[in-house]
């Protein structure tokens, strides 16, 4: 349940490799020595690490079409735990190493294997393996924010404070703790409350009125093909995140989630482990199981002492009967141009009030735009001759009819090659929609800002809202062929 | 000084193998001990000097003594520190742990770590937290955690202090005492397991804290018993047997202990309650009396968390308990769960491959089969479907998820009920992934579709309809991306290695070469069409009538001859050359002659001519078995070290006349150089002496001598040069080896490279002379490489182990003038010593060194180790004196007198000396003790 080592690598574009942090525990090396007895290898220095892990992870040669130790087809890795080939001196494999990569830098630790070395054991069998994905993560996150902005200043200053974060969170090469994202822990004051003790994970009081703040925001994503052989495909999840600031060592609070009548149950229920307990049926509907009519369908209520920062208190998955717009895309060759039309109607089950509503379409493998003669009946068309790029901004609202079209002919005469794309050959094209909806959500769950209980002798402000937002949202050109995206429309 | 100590920290932690080549270990440690000792130097300096012990304890501190002495060394810094660096006490507290834990001290029960273990005790129970001692009490838990992890039983007396610690504390410390106390709980569980006899009152007694003497006695020498297995997890599936302690149903105190842990537990952070949780679940496992009932008020909460390890130990728990703890509906909700995370939005991609894989080692409740990756059997393909990869997945999860979905159809494949629906789904998944390849996908995306293929092949190549229908689609597909052959050619090598019971490769090696030959020519394609062409000649099995029309027909309707390019003639060659000792060469006879006469004739490089007209002239004049023999002893190139390359070597094609041509380099140490035996000589002393009186003009004399540009620079090193034990023996006899020397610092001239003619493994080893030039003397280590020539004629290139260069190699003997007797020396040497201990700032310096030493044991020192640097008469017992000169120009002198101690005075003209002489001193006298003890 320890690790032996621990890397971070950077890779700014012009494929600057380096290694900015290495540390190794050198009583988990020793323990690892100790439990793989004759079959032990020693972690090479860090140079050789770093070559290893790049090969591993198909970043090394990069101006070399094939290399046969990188490209090789026979694929031994099971992911996420790569195999290092140490070469001479000390021959042999380090294994489960583990990487997650994002933006322009890449974290890897090595878990010890606390179990005999031959035959290597199960992967799922080491919990140093699942501990040092969850120590990876929250470092990734310590580094890079949540934005996940690539601000070289921000990474190095927060690569300068990893050592006493590290002090803190995995001294000796056990995971205690995650860093807190953002600014770095300052050691609040210590409190001696009355019998009640302070959970670890709770890196002070909160003193002042007490503040609940609820967030539901539900994320809906789709394929659709306008195609009688391919089923349209949509999904929707939700989050709920709170930030709560209520006094007390341990205090209590509800949320509940409710549903209309008829909703369909809130599936895949995940929730963050502050929650205290949770009732079976909760969990019970699942998006994989066959659907039961007789499903718990709520009020979903989480109990749970919240910690001082913000928080995703659970998520769900949701099974709505129709996507919140439905879409055609039709693209037919005509000699020199491309006649488009486009159809997009929003579901009457919608608000027609939006904060952003866009479709964006991008064309591939073509000229650059020459004439483009395209009107539409709504709302506001841009064009990007060198994206080769159609942006189609429908502003806040739908007309009334809640349908709107796109007529016209593009002819890809320019000067230059537009960008490529190995997928939007010929006519396999797509529109990307990007909208939000404030206030509402498709599974039409909520929270009510009077469910919400707080044990806490003071009054309370309590703030809830909710809203839908799109994520990838594809309507896939009905004339061409697109690609699969999921193996339930084949069942 | 800061900076230059972050740079030379820096420095270790990048490579401390080379950088210790260019210093001591003991050195090193000395300057880091002395500069954490300087009040001069912050804090967080100090903390930096730290991290060298922290990460690389046992390179530093090289025997258990010095990791005893420096721990030692370690806490006086500590006692001495003020309370309020809470950083810096914290870190030294890590590198104590981490010098005790890696020279074994706490193993041994040694002073230094019982002292520390005090130490830690005293910090984890005084709560009185002032300079906020908050952080330092969570340090001093974690030490002690992560040394009763290193030396499992060595708190166990502890168990109950530890657990009163934990249930008093309010603060967020309570975490990092319930982490230590389980972690002791479990040793001590798993130590009562080995011990026959042992029962309920013992772990009562455990529990309880008042173990008797005798008892405690026999738990000590359980550790060391077998170290390995009371550190491996003890949960390891249906295979894994756990020990178990027999209590009967009366433990009412480890129920206590457990409940009350588990109860705090939501307390703890998600990675230290997972922790907790596979301990405990480690403790009941072993105790049958306790039921695996007391985690299920922990349940519901576990099995809907978001956190990955939380969920890992949930699956863990079942994998010990099965269903003593899990129904059958909760195992059928456990896989829903993972194949719900498996592709859930909202995880990261390594969270999601994670749980794949945990799906393919389920910890069923009645497994039927245990081999690797038994599917569940709930597993079925409507509940995998949501698992179908896509092209919009990325390469590892495409591969993860198609590995899955391949096990599951096969499966299906058997039951033939689907009518391998879901398999025609998995097949038209490789081909859109094919068409991405075919419309110009990047790199990553091309290997992925390789991976993809074989592991598809891997499992479903009986199935023809598929497996030829994909050979198709990668014949067409290599018609128009030629540049991949490479690709195609590890994909046809692999499945024939790893598939042998399918002739795949052949039947597509075979398809590949009639659409080849089939196709069009554009020249730009010709040269991978010959590789691949060559790769299809290996197949015995595969007629190459049309490889030899083709050959026949590009060198003759096309200007390829003309142009006379030397690559693509070797290209044309290797094909041949396959061709020539293919078993159906007969029927290739006359063509083949025909192309090669052509090509000897008409190509437009000379090189490429020779080479077929020897080819022409082996195959019409050679039987066809002659000719196979001549060839096939070229073959295989590459690996085959050992294959002799006589008159192959003229014979073989490109890769085989660039494999002669190029420089290997070997795979392992092949040489090595050793320090030779020292043959003394003996100081003949010139009898006719010629004596300076004074000092001065002794030393005017000696001096002058330096104004020959030249003199008495060099030292001269011998060595031998022989063959490592590791080496291969087709390595036995080398020939024309030169050796090349690289400095790792800027402290000698560059050398020469050094000719030998040859090592043969059974001949005495030649020797080596090197001349170091030294710029300053200090000690350095060289990287030396070799090129050499094998007896088949190929040429590699080895590195040989570093050649160290120690403090005493570079001494020299007093370069006096030839006419000095003993008398003129000692009169320089006065003369010398009185420069150099005077007070000017001539960068002079004395020291002194003092050891106990018996007479007879300074005796052999001064004969084994100074004799030739003696200057004064060896009869002289009163004081010896001796003189170390060191190229360019600077000397160590000594005045040895034994009194009650051995007082070695130094004086040196150059002060940077004095560490290396102190150390050097060091090693002498305590081997020279050891002897003599």
């Amino acid at each position: 349940m320890s690790v032996r080592a621990l890397w971070i690598i950077s890779h700014e574009k012009g494929e600057h490799l380096s290694l900015r942090f290495a540390r190794r525990f050198a009583t988990v090396e020793h323990r690892a020595k100790i439990l793989a007895g004759s079959s032990y290898t020693a972690v090479p220095e860090d140079n050789t690490v770093l070559q290893l892990l790049l090969t591993e992870l198909g970043l090394s040669d990069p101006d070399k079409p094939f290399v046969a130790l990188r490209d090789d087809c026979l694929y031994r890795q099971r992911s996420p735990a790569l195999e290092l080939r140490v070469d001479s001196p000390g021959k042999g494999m380090l294994w489960p190493v583990l990487a997650i990569s994002h933006g322009p830098i890449t974290l890897a630790c090595l878990p010890l294997v606390d179990a005999p070395a031959e035959p290597r054991p199960a992967l799922a069998s080491l919990l140093s393996v699942s501990q040092g994905l969850t120590l990876l993560a929250g470092l990734q996150t310590f580094l890079l924010g949540s934005g996940s902005k690539s601000d070289t200043e921000v990474l190095a200053s927060r690569l300068a404070m990893l050592p006493s974060v590290l002090l803190q969170v995995c001294p000796l090469g056990t995971p205690l703790d995650v860093p807190l994202p953002g600014a770095p822990s300052t050691p609040t004051v210590p409190t001696h409350a009355e019998n009640q003790k302070q959970p670890a994970w709770k890196t002070g009081l909160h003193r002042g009125r007490a503040a609940v703040n609820v967030a539901l925001i539900e994320t809906v994503r789709s394929m659709q093909y306008g195609n009688r052989s391919r089923q349209d495909l949509w999904d929707v999840y939700g989050t709920v995140t709170c930030k709560c600031e209520v006094e007390g060592v341990l205090p209590n609070v509800m949320v509940t989630l409710i549903l209309p009548p008829n909703g369909s149950p809130l599936q895949d229920i995940l929730v963050h482990p502050c929650v205290t307990s949770l009732d079976s049926s909760i969990l019970s509907a699942s998006s994989v199981d066959n659907f039961d009519g007789s499903a718990f369908s709520g009020p979903y209520k989480f109990p749970f002492s919240p910690p001082l920062e913000p928080f995703r208190l659970c998520s769900y998955t949701s099974q709505v009967p129709v996507p919140p717009i439905l879409g055609s895309y039709q693209l037919k060759e005509e000699e020199t141009q491309l006649r488009v039309s486009v159809t997009l109607k929003l579901h009457e089950s919608v608000k027609n009030s939006f904060e952003y509503c866009e479709a964006h379409l991008p064309f591939f493998n073509r000229d650059q735009f020459g004439v483009v003669d395209v009107k539409v009946s709504s709302g506001q068309l841009d064009v990007s001759k060198e994206k080769n790029l159609l942006v189609w901004g429908l502003g806040q609202k739908f007309p009334k009819s809640r349908e709107v079209t796109m007529e016209g002919k593009i002819s890809f005469s320019g000067p230059t090659p537009g960008p490529t794309d190995p997928l939007c050959t010929e006519l396999t094209a797509y529109i990307k929609l990007y909208f939000k909806v404030p206030d509402m959500t498709l599974s039409g769950c909520s929270v009510d800002q009077h469910s919400v209980q707080v044990y806490s002798s003071s009054k309370q402000r309590i703030i809830t809202s909710r809203e839908l937002q799109s994520k990838e949202y594809f309507i896939w050109n009905s004339t061409g062929s697109a690609p699969v995206s999921s193996g339930q429309m084949m069942l | 000084m800061s900076d230059i100590w972050t740079q030379r920290i820096l420095s270790f932690s990048r490579s401390p193998s080379r950088f210790l080549s260019g210093t001591t270990a003991e050195g090193f440690l000395a300057e880091l001990l002395r500069e954490l000792r300087d009040d001069r130097a912050t804090y967080s300096l100090k903390v930096l000097l730290l991290s060298p012990l922290c990460e690389s304890p046992s390179l530093l501190c090289l025997s258990d003594l010095l990791g005893e002495e420096t721990a030692l060394e370690l806490m006086s810094i500590f006692n001495q520190c003020p309370p309020k660096s809470v950083q810096f006490r914290c870190h030294l507290l890590l590198a104590l742990t981490s010098v005790l834990v890696c020279t074994s001290s706490v193993n041994n029960r040694s002073r230094a770590s019982q002292d520390f273990l005090d130490l830690l005790l005293q910090i984890s129970q005084d709560s009185n937290d002032l300079h906020g001692d908050v952080a330092l009490r969570a340090t001093a838990c974690d030490c002690l955690r992560e040394m009763e992890a290193c030396s499992p039983g060595l708190l166990s007396q502890r168990l109950e202090l530890l657990g009163g610690l934990r249930q008093r504390e309010t603060s967020r410390l309570h975490q990092a005492y319930a982490g230590l106390h389980t972690l002791v709980l479990r040793n001590a569980v798993y130590q009562l397991t080995q011990e026959t006899g042992a029962g309920a009152e013992h772990l009562k007694a455990l529990l309880g804290g008042n173990t008797s003497v005798a008892w405690e006695a026999e738990l000590d020498l359980m550790t060391g018993k077998d170290d390995s297995a009371v550190l491996s997890s003890l949960i390891r599936g249906p295979m894994g047997s756990v020990p178990t302690l027999q209590t009967g149903p009366d433990c009412k105190e480890l129920r206590a202990v457990l409940s009350s842990l588990l109860e705090e537990s939501y307390l703890l952070t998600p990675l230290s309650q997972a922790a907790l949780l596979h301990r405990l679940t480690e403790v009941v496992a072993m105790v049958p009396g306790v039921s695996p009932a007391v985690f299920r008020a922990q349940l519901l909460r576990l099995l809907g968390t978001s956190e990955v390890c939380l969920f890992h130990s949930t699956l863990l728990m079942k994998s010990a308990f099965t269903d003593s703890l899990f129904s059958a509906e909760d195992e059928a909700f456990l896989l829903q769960r993972l194949v719900v995370l498996s592709q859930h939005p909202l995880l990261s991609p390594p969270e999601k491959l994670f749980y794949i894989d945990c799906i393919l080692s389920f910890p069923e409740n009645r497994p039927i089969g245990c081999g690797d990756d038994a599917l569940p059997v709930l597993l079925t393909p409507r509940l995998a479907s949501v698992l179908v990869p896509t092209v919009f997945n990325d390469s590892a999860t495409l591969l993860a998820r198609l590995h899955l979905l391949c096990l599951v159809y096969l499966e299906e494949e058997d039951e033939e009920e689907e009518e391998g629906r879901g398999l025609g789904y998995l097949y038209d998944h490789l081909t859109s992934l094919l068409r991405i390849v075919d419309n110009g996908g990047s790199r990553e995306i091309v290997v992925t579709f390789f991976r993809a293929a074989f592991l598809f092949l891997s499992y479903f190549f009986p199935v023809e309809r598929f497996s030829h229908s994909l050979m198709e689609e990668l014949c067409s597909l290599y018609l128009r991306h030629t540049h991949l052959a490479p690709h195609f050619i590890n994909l046809a090598d692999q499945v024939q290695e790893q598939l042998s019971e399918s002739n795949w490769a052949t039947e597509f090696l075979k398809a590949l070469q009639g659409a080849i030959t089939d196709a069009e020519l554009t020249s730009k394609d010709l040269s991978w069409h010959l590789k691949m062409l060559a790769r299809v000649a290996e197949e015995g099995e595969i007629k190459q009538q049309s490889t030899v029309n083709f050959l026949s027909h590009i060198i003759t309707s096309s200007s390829l001859c003309v142009k006379g390019d030397w690559r693509l003639g070797n290209f044309l060659l290797g094909v041949c050359r396959r061709l020539l000792v293919h078993p159906g060469l007969d029927a290739l006879l006359i063509p083949l002659a025909d192309v090669l006469q052509h090509l000897a004739c008409r190509y437009g490089d000379t090189d490429i001519r020779d080479h077929a007209r020897l080819y022409y002239t082996l195959l019409t004049t050679l039987s066809k078995d002659k000719l196979a023999g001549v060839l096939s002893q070229g073959y295989g190139e590459g690996g085959g070290q050992a294959k002799k390359r006589t008159f192959s070597c003229i014979v073989a094609e490109s890769e085989g006349l660039t494999s002669l041509l190029t420089v290997h380099r070997a795979k392992t140490i092949i040489l090595k150089l050793l320090e030779e035996p020292q043959t003394e000589t003996g100081s003949g002393l010139n009898q006719n002496e010629d004596n300076p009186e004074e000092a001065s003009v002794a030393l005017e004399q000696y001096r002058a001598q330096f104004d020959v540009p030249g003199f008495a620079s060099e030292i001269p090193l011998n060595y031998q040069l022989t063959h490592s034990e590791s080496a291969d023996s087709c390595f036995d006899q080398l020939f024309s080896i030169r050796l090349h020397f690289s400095l790792t610092d800027d402290r000698y001239e560059p050398l020469g490279d050094v000719s030998v003619p040859c090592v043969f493994r059974e001949r005495p080893p030649p020797s080596v002379k090197l001349r170091l030039k030294p710029r300053r003397p200090q000690p350095t280590s060289l990287h030396a490489s070799a090129i050499f020539t094998t007896q088949d004629g190929l040429s590699w290139l080895t590195d040989l182990p570093d050649v160290h260069v120690a403090f005493q190699q570079t001494f020299l003997p007093l370069p006096a003038p030839e006419t000095w007797g003993r008398g003129g020396r000692l009169s320089l040497f006065d003369g010398l010593w009185d420069e150099m201990s005077r007070e000017e700032p001539t960068g002079g310096a004395t020291s002194l060194f003092c050891c106990q030493l018996q007479e007879e044991a300074l005796k052999t020192l001064v004969e084994k180790h100074f004799l030739p640097y003696l200057v004064s008469d060896q009869s002289d017992k009163e004081e010896i004196k001796v003189l170390f000169f060191l190229p360019p120009q600077s000397h160590l002198l000594m005045r040895i007198r034994s009194e009650e101690t051995v007082h070695f005075n130094v004086a040196t003209d150059n002060w940077q000396l004095l560490p290396h002489i102190n150390s050097y001193l060091l090693t002498l006298t305590s081997s020279q003790e050891d002897a003599h003890a």
